[in-house]
């Protein structure tokens, strides 16, 4: 028997360390890599330096499509010409610890830098908090040449109005300290305007900060799980939806150097 | 109000600890409980003598026949209570339901083959906002138990499944009235788990008891309704990913 207790406490050592043992499915307890967006948009400022015309990718909702994640990482590699990559938000499902963590670990191969906004699914439980400690803060801006790209939450209906959703002050924080060399601006955001996930109230007042922006390019958002491209508010500013990752499609914009040309295209794999 | 609210369900999470270990107490000292039991279960009838009997015959003759009844009555709703006495206490490490759980259980069927547990656990704030208690309700089948000799026997199965809650504020069973019916179409507050394991028990020889007579250690390999539907789809995750380990002793009370 001495021998049979020996090799139960070998077991549970070997076991202590392991992923296996789990306090709970939302026990937010993360491993690896945390505050990527932060890391990520410094990588794609330092790479993007003076260039004024690149590539970026978009996938989005992802959520409890595993394999299609791994495969669009691997065929957005393969292309070799994408300079980043835009997530739109619902990486997880049920906001359960576990399903970031094995996205994270999937979007890591990328090879270039990618950055990923909040979705309604993400605010689930405990996930807005883990999306905070593995990505940084929900709302967040960085400089790619000469474009600035304005990554909001707009997932209203999660926080039920009990926190600025969007946040006017982070845009108004923006416009005002709007880095040197800015000429263009692109937006990235979860939810459209008028979706109910929205605060609908102010759809045409967030319309009026997007435009104040130089030279608004387009508007990216995923949420619907379809491909759209609609003049929301018809003023001329597109919105583009990424449809979710289970359609096998992604979305490749290029950036040219002329203030409204930029290319567009959906590519399925 | 959030505060408050806060507090209270701090102080309900304490009663139910305090209620937890309470059962520790009084069945340690069993054998008096049920001595008292047992003469409070009788109905003590003062012994008459034969004259006062014969003296009274004609009066009382249908009292036996009710005091019976009563006292029939008066078994069952104490016999009925007395199933309610937990059997056993479990502590579980791990498996979804907190990182550590303890509560109690009842052990029932003809052989003791199904167990009912009660668990109280806790899950640690790590990169959350707080801390958080959770419950579950946890069924277990044990089919066989195989005598290894020296007090030892193995449960070479054990299976069943447990559905575990958790206390927080950020928790729904039912989408909040804001979002339209069936939104989510999923409860974030209500886990439903399965499990297999194995177990292996020591009874305690009789010289030795104090508060168990029998101690059982198990481990389990369960997996939640969350990790099973992302499994069902996807190759990507192995049985690593969707698959958890936990581990637990059983002190068995009598």
């Amino acid at each position: 028997m001495r021998k049979g207790n020996l090799l139960l406490l070998l077991l549970i050592v070997c076991f202590t360390s392991c992923e296996m043992l789990e306090s709970h499915p939302y026990d937010a307890h993360i491993t690896g890599e945390r505050g990527i967006n932060a890391k990520n948009c410094e990588r794609i400022e330092e790479a993007m330096k003076g260039k004024k015309t690149f590539r970026f990718a978009m996938i989005s909702d992802t959520q409890r499509w595993y394999d299609e994640t791994e495969k669009v990482v691997e065929k957005i590699n393969e292309r070799g010409d994408i300079d980043f990559v835009l997530h739109g938000g619902d990486q997880s499902d049920f906001g359960a610890t576990k399903e970031f963590l094995w996205m994270r670990d999937i979007m890591k191969g990328f090879q270039m830098p990618f950055v990923c906004v909040l979705g309604n699914h993400d605010c689930l439980g405990t996930g807005e908090d883990v999306y905070k400690a593995i990505y940084g803060n929900p709302n967040f801006a960085f400089t790619a040449g000469n474009v600035r790209f304005i990554c909001l939450n707009t997932n209203a209906m999660e926080y039920d109005y009990s926190q600025p959703v969007p946040d006017f002050g982070f845009m108004e924080d923006e416009l005002t300290n709007l880095p040197e060399g800015i000429e263009k601006t692109v937006f990235l955001m979860h939810v459209k305007p008028y979706e109910f996930i929205f605060n609908n109230n102010v759809a045409r007042v967030f319309q009026e900060y997007v435009k104040q922006f130089p030279n608004v390019q387009f508007c990216l958002y995923g949420h619907e799980h379809q491909l759209t491209v609609d003049d929301l508010f018809g003023d001329g500013i597109l919105y583009y939806q990424c449809p979710n990752i289970g359609k096998r499609t992604y979305l490749v914009f290029t950036i040219k150097e002329g203030t409204h040309e930029y290319d567009y295209e959906a590519v399925e794999f | 109000m959030n505060m408050i609210m806060k507090q209270l369900n701090f102080k309900i999470v304490l009663l139910f600890l305090t209620i937890y270990v309470c059962p520790h107490r009084t069945l340690a000292q069993k054998d008096t409980l049920l001595y008292r039991t047992l003469i409070q279960d009788s109905i003590l009838i003062p012994q008459k003598s034969q004259a006062t009997i014969e003296e009274e015959e004609g009066i009382f003759t249908e009292v036996p026949k009710h005091y019976r009844k009563y006292d029939k009555r008066v078994h069952r709703y104490r016999s009925a209570w007395e199933a309610l006495i937990p059997t056993h206490t479990k502590i579980q490490y791990a498996g979804g339901m907190g990182l550590l759980s303890w509560g109690i259980g009842w052990d029932y069927g003809k052989r003791g083959q199904w167990e009912t547990d009660l668990l109280l656990g806790f899950i640690p704030r790590y990169s959350s906002r707080h801390f958080k208690m959770t419950m579950t309700l946890k069924q277990n089948f044990i089919p066989w138990s195989v005598y290894l000799g020296k007090d030892f026997s193995l449960e070479p199965l054990t299976c069943g499944l447990y559905f575990n809650t958790v206390f927080s504020d950020d928790f729904w069973t039912e989408e909040p009235d804001r979002y339209p019916h069936g939104y989510y179409g999923f409860s974030n507050r209500i886990r439903t788990h399965i499990f297999l394991g194995q177990r292996i028990r020591f009874d305690v020889p009789e010289k030795y008891r104090k508060f168990s007579k029998s101690i059982t250690a198990f481990y389990e390999i369960s997996s939640c309704d969350f990790y099973l539907v992302s499994a069902f789809t996807n190759s990507y995750l192995t049985p690593l990913d969707y698959l958890r380990l936990s581990f637990g002793l059983k002190f068995q009370i009598f």
